[in-house]
């Protein structure tokens, strides 16, 4: 199961206000002690104190940026190919398209898989918004949002509602119901609300909560019944691209990444980043947790896709090939782990071995860029969305 | 994006913060590169069996692999 090491966020009297809150660890002269966030703000606030400039905080925060590389390189005894090395490798694969979504006017930016392995909502750049049964291709449900580049969409775990979003910078919640004539734009419901285009969105666990990112920089967490927002998320210094939940039915983490080459691993109650990585040379444009919730990938514009994994608190993997040189969009695993697939910006989706890091296979088919990739609930076939206006399934 | 506020309050509160996230990140507790991609290996081993893109399951099994046309008579 998940068993992921994270800061163990603490709830009881904070040190200095003695309030019962969510505490955080706070080091004053080498003592650590725990502030609820309000003191932590506070304190960043004051004056100078005795012996302190800006120039020797900024010191103080490279010095620390030194430790941390040195504390990650201490435990950096063995790569993870070379563990893998006695491990099988895989068997030829024969993935093809076995069905063709057709009916997008315009590129596909963003699809999700339902929980009942079958069906798949998908939105496009002309503003339309489509929930298809893939088994047999028919578009079921169809809504035109009035913006246009609808980056985000979700389904919700009940699969009785979508969430979709983009420029028009907000998240909007649509029931599905299967009325003769039905009319979803008129049941449209508001949720998040952000100062720029809205990029990612994700429901929680339930249908009740909304996980946004945004162009603005920061991610948010919403109710969806009223509108509130119950957490914000700041710390990219640029727009955030993606984000994924950590997949443990208690799991209260979820990790996102930016142009600012960061992918940030947040705790959803105290809306703080426990963990951040650096190591890509461009956007991260999708970050996908391993199925065990220890690990996550991440596929960029510097044409590579790489796995970091949270207990090491270190990049493992990177997936690269001298003769890929475009931008990966989107990553996503299969039911065990064991394969990557990444979409390209080269129209071609490829497959690595995760634990030897080699390409396993390569597939063509699409005929402009591949924007966004989804493995079934159940690891059958996994679908992927393109600016050809198609979306395929592959198994 | 960032409005530039020449405002030494906010630089100095901005780089506390930067300071204080920096202490927690290095101080967290890690464990090994060979344990954590061991367990890795564990999970896909434990998990391989079940996975269909790998194991494929037979094609009557695989709703996308077989034939049958799904029409409903209406």
């Amino acid at each position: 199961m998940c068993d992921q090491t994270f800061l163990a966020i603490v709830f009881g009297p904070c040190d200095k206000c003695s309030k019962e809150k969510p505490l955080r660890p706070v080091y004053i002269k080498s003592e650590q002690l725990s502030y609820c966030s309000l003191c932590v703000e506070m304190m960043a606030t004051e004056g100078l104190r005795e012996n302190e400039t800006l120039a020797s905080l900024k010191s103080e925060a490279e010095s620390l940026k030194g430790k941390l590389e040195e504390e990650r390189a201490k435990l950096h005894d063995v790569e993870l190919h070379q563990v893998a090395e006695r491990v099988e490798a895989l068997g030829q694969f024969v993935m093809k398209t076995r069905r063709t979504l057709k009916g997008h006017g315009n590129k596909v930016l963003c699809m999700d898989w339902c929980k009942d392995k079958r069906r798949i909502v998908s939105s496009s750049q002309d503003g339309k918004v489509i929930v298809w049964d893939s088994f047999t291709t028919n578009k079921e449900h169809a809504v035109t949002m009035p913006c246009t580049w609808v980056m985000a969409c979700a389904y919700a775990p009940s699969g009785c509602a979508i969430a979709c979003g983009g420029l028009d910078n907000k998240c909007s919640v649509y029931p599905l119901t299967f009325e003769k004539n039905e009319n979803m734009a008129a049941k449209k419901k508001s949720v998040a609300m952000h100062t720029n285009y809205l990029s990612a969105c994700s429901f929680t666990n339930s249908d009740m909560q909304i996980l946004t990112a945004s162009g603005d920089g920061t991610c948010a967490l919403w109710d969806v019944e009223s509108g509130q927002l119950l957490q914000s998320f700041h710390g990219h210094g640029a727009d955030v691209l993606c984000l994924d939940l950590a997949p443990s039915e208690t799991g209260n983490t979820f990790v996102s990444g930016g142009c600012d080459k960061k992918a940030m691993v947040w705790d959803m109650r105290s809306g703080q980043c426990i963990q951040s990585f650096e190591t890509h040379d461009s956007d991260i444009n999708s970050v996908r947790y391993y199925p065990s919730g220890d690990a996550f990938a991440s596929g960029s514009d510097d044409a590579t896709c790489r796995l970091y994994d949270l207990r090491a608190d270190r990049e493992v993997a990177i997936y690269s090939k001298e003769s890929i040189i475009f931008g990966a969009s989107s990553v996503d695993f299969s039911l065990s782990g064991r394969l990557l697939f990444a979409g390209y910006n080269d129209y071609t989706i490829n497959v690595w071995d995760v634990l030897k890091g080699s390409r396993v296979s390569i597939l063509f088919g699409h005929e402009n860029r591949v924007s966004t990739l989804r493995v079934s609930p159940d690891g059958t076939a996994f679908c992927s969305g393109s600016w050809d206006h198609t979306l395929r399934i592959w198994a | 994006m960032k409005e530039l506020v020449s405002n030494s309050t906010t630089n100095i509160s901005q780089a506390r913060k930067a300071v204080e996230q920096l202490k927690m990140e290095a101080y967290m507790d890690r464990m090994k590169v060979s344990k954590a991609a061991a367990d890795l290996l564990a999970y896909c081993d434990a998990h391989i069996g079940e996975d269909p893109l790998i194991i494929p399951v037979p094609a009557s099994e695989n709703p996308f692999r077989e034939k049958k046309l799904f029409c409903t008579i209406l």
